[in-house]
């Protein structure tokens, strides 16, 4: 044909005259069904909002994923966000009859709980960034691999990761086979220093020092993950994933900035301490906790999706098992239903159950020996948490997405009857709470 | 008796593992089907979770890494 | 057909399904009987056995030899339903078989829309050549096809004659129709694309082709020299307003060979191209 002689007009005609009254007059719209092509970017961003019952903890945070597809398969996606922290959490002491004073991490102030109060230390605020890029490709027709690499940093943590993947298809691509491991490295650098483990609470310091029962400034920790997954089709309608895994972690594993109290062991009351004449400091004798510096984890889990009919329902289950004996069970359900042409609802419930930590806690008894690890963060003790929530998504006719989601956190934990010691059996207050957690997203191509 | 009875009730209601073809893959190929789906929302969600309580992961990797557990 | 034929109905009714499959099914089996080469009692066998004498054709083969001879002179010669007999020195089953010259010499006398006569209703070819529909055939159908179907009922329907397809229009809740085209083997997933209206055709070396010498090379032959085109893509998929335009485009893409991309990208087709 001539370079440059255009015969779409010619070809169009020819086509119409064959097909007559057949030829239809509608144009043609066909696309790549994954949005991210390779001259574009799907990208999904979101606004979240974190927010915990009585002045605790909240967070607000923006994230974005954009993912580009080079052809073939050949994927880069990108993840960034930033969130900042503020409000109080609680520090591991029990709250006690009488107002209780403490030192904050720093050393250099101090803050108060209420008699009957669960002590929240509120010293926090920070803000976080985290980076992760992730490439996956196919290679030879049956098998792909990903790869990863993730830091993120906050004022007293950083870490940085990395993660290799593989997947094989078998049964005409009904059966895939994944094996994962990922490496993390983190490096804590606490407010304060790193605390001596079980040594007291001080006194406040002066601006140019630094609290005195300090064994250094920081300290690493690195985690070692492998995870095998096989993903199963059931049928035209159905689709099972399940996954094992298991986790090594060693090094700095304690929170620095948690402490037990020493209580009396008769009445169970946390001990009074008077801060020498002219300082100032705790008005209890608080402990800084000590965790063990391995934790080896197990856990296999299952999602089942079920499609009804254009409406999707996902159900998913995990346990999790480990030599620090948090043993947990996660129960979570997700029910998508579309509503009008656009949009969809997308109901939410998650239960969640774990064990308290061999070493975990509620106070320690003066005069008692020590234990050779023991910390009262809540988190390590029973729990039981629920979550109800719903999203809502509708479709612009750009092809965009606009997201709002609204779920409810409730948690309950309890400490096991062997850690409560004399009259606190009946007395205890654990520091219970509630957050809501708001999102707003919109996912669109770039 | 029950033990058994619940163990036979579970493995009926599994559909068989049937092999789907290629061309039978339209309602898997939808969006909302994809174990994926809403990547976003369950990695801020397990971020939430991961410093909120004693367990986490299972469900895969990418990110994670926080001062707060 | 030589493919899979398949009609998908969107439509929580039975009813209008069963017609919709009674009318498509019918209309594929009218054509391929009326126009495969493969059947003695066919229009096309017909012609081919006229040995140099004039045949009178219906309203619906002359039309099809209409197109035929306007997308000859569109394509200066490279598409040319006479170029069939070229067949008989090349056999695409994945052998590595490659005619001698002399079998393709002996061939090319017998090649050439330019010395076949067509005068509506009349066409008259010269001894021993042949014609065939093989490369508007199945798109022709496809558009018949969904036209019958689009008078049966309003439900969005989509046919699909062996990765020749066409839809009405985008599925009840405005949702795509997706549709998965065939990677190359050894390399890549299939694509999956989202149609909401309008027509695919693909073609390609996946199923039909030959080895030489380590390179595969498609069934597309170029009438002129009567050898496969060279550098021509491993598949080509085109979407256009009805599926014998886009089966066109696949066809006139595949014979630019090495130049496909640029054809298609001055022309503004929509296409997606894989090379290896």
């Amino acid at each position: 044909m001539a370079n440059d002689k255009r015969i779409g007009g010619a070809l169009a005609a020819a086509a119409c005259g064959l097909l007559g009254a057949a030829a239809p007059v509608r144009s043609p719209a066909a696309e790549p069904a994954s949005k991210a092509t390779d001259d574009s970017w799907d990208v999904d961003t979101a606004f979240l909002y974190y927010g915990e019952s009585d002045g605790r903890v909240q967070d607000a945070s923006l994230n974005a994923i954009a993912v580009r597809d080079f052809g073939d398969e050949h994927k880069l996606s990108l993840d960034l966000g930033i969130d900042t922290l503020t409000g109080a959490s609680p520090s591991g002491a029990i709250a006690a009859d009488r107002p209780q004073t403490f030192t904050s991490p720093s050393g250099r102030g101090t803050y108060t709980a209420k008699a009957g109060e669960v002590p929240l230390d509120d010293s926090f605020h920070d803000t976080r960034f985290a980076l992760n890029a992730a490439w996956s490709q196919p290679f030879a027709r049956l098998y792909s691999f990903n790869a990863g690499l993730g830091v993120s940093s906050e004022y007293d943590y950083q870490h940085i990761g990395a993660n290799l993947g593989l997947t094989r298809d078998f049964n005409q691509r009904n059966t895939t086979l994944a094996l994962a491991l990922a490496y993390g490295q983190d490096q804590v650098k606490p407010v304060g220093g790193l605390p001596v483990p079980f040594s007291a609470m001080g006194d406040v310091v002066g601006e140019d020092s630094s609290p005195d029962n300090r064994s250094g400034k920081t300290d690493d920790k690195n985690v070692l993950d492998v995870l095998l997954g096989v993903t199963q089709v059931l049928g035209r309608h159905t689709l099972l994933r399940l996954n094992y895994s298991y986790s090594d972690s060693s090094g700095y594993l304690t929170d620095p900035y948690k402490v037990l109290s020493v209580v009396d062991p008769v009445s169970g009351e946390p001990l009074a301490r008077t801060p020498p004449p002219g300082a100032q400091g705790p008005g209890g004798v608080y402990l800084f906790e000590h965790r063990p510096d391995s934790r080896k984890k197990q856990s296999v889990y299952g999602e089942l999706r079920q499609d009804f009919a254009g409406k999707v329902l996902s159900l998913g289950y995990r346990y999790s098992t480990d030599d620090w004996e948090v043993d947990s069970h996660t129960l979570e359900g997700r029910f998508r239903f579309p509503v009008g042409e656009s949009s969809y609802l997308e109901p939410h419930l998650r239960y969640y159950t774990q064990t308290a930590a061999d070493f975990y806690r509620y106070s320690l008894a003066d005069g008692a020996s020590m234990p050779e690890f023991a910390s009262a963060d809540a988190r390590l003790a029973d729990l039981d948490a629920y979550t109800v929530g719903v999203k809502y998504a509708r479709q612009t006719t750009a092809g965009n997405e606009w997201s709002a989601r609204l779920e409810l956190y409730h948690q309950t934990s309890k400490a096991p009857a062997n850690t409560l010691i004399g009259e606190q059996p009946g007395n205890v207050h654990m520091p219970d709470f509630d957050a809501v957690i708001l999102q707003f997203g919109y996912h669109f191509s770039l | 008796m029950r033990k058994v009875l619940l163990l036979a009730l579970a493995t009926a209601a599994l559909p068989g593992c049937t092999t789907v073809k290629p061309w039978e893959r339209d309602v898997l190929a939808r969006d909302e089907m994809q174990l994926d789906a809403n990547a976003l929302d369950t990695a801020l969600d397990d971020h939430i979770y991961f410093s909120k309580e004693g367990t986490s992961g299972g469900r895969g990797f990418g990110g994670g890494g926080c001062g707060c557990n | 057909m030589g493919s899979p034929c398949e009609v998908l109905v969107d439509s929580p009714h039975e009813q209008p399904a069963q017609a919709v499959a009674s009318a498509v099914a019918a209309c594929a089996w009218r054509i391929e009987e009326k126009f495969s080469r493969y059947r003695g009692d066919s229009v096309v066998s017909r012609i081919n056995r006229s040995g140099g004498e004039a045949v009178e054709v219906d309203e619906e083969t002359a039309k099809l030899l209409d197109f035929a001879d306007h997308a000859w002179r569109i394509s200066d010669g490279k598409f040319d339903i006479t170029s069939g007999v070229l067949r008989r020195a090349w056999k695409f089953d994945g052998g590595t078989r490659v005619p001698a010259a002399e079998e393709v010499q002996a061939l090319l006398p017998l090649v050439g829309w330019s010395r076949a006569n067509w005068h509506r209703p009349l066409l008259t070819l010269q001894p021993g050549m042949e014609i065939d529909f093989g490369g508007i055939g199945k798109e022709y159908a496809v558009d018949l096809a969904l036209a019958a179907a689009a008078d049966i009922t309003d439900a969005p329907v989509l046919v699909n004659f062996g990765g020749d397809l066409a839809a009405t229009g985008p599925q009840r809740d405005r949702r795509a129709w997706r549709v998965g085209v065939e990677g190359i083997s050894g390399a890549s997933i299939p694509r999956t694309l989202e149609l909401t209206g309008g027509a695919l055709a693909t073609s390609g070396d996946t199923y039909r082709f030959i080895t030489e010498s380590g390179t595969r090379r498609p069934h597309i032959l170029d009438p002129r020299s009567g050898e496969p085109v060279r550098g021509a893509p491993r598949s080509i998929t085109v979407a256009a307003a009805n599926c014998v335009e886009a089966g066109l485009w696949c066809t006139l893409a595949m014979l630019e060979g090495a130049g496909a991309e640029a054809f298609l990208e001055r022309e503004g087709v929509r296409h997606w191209i894989q090379r290896k």
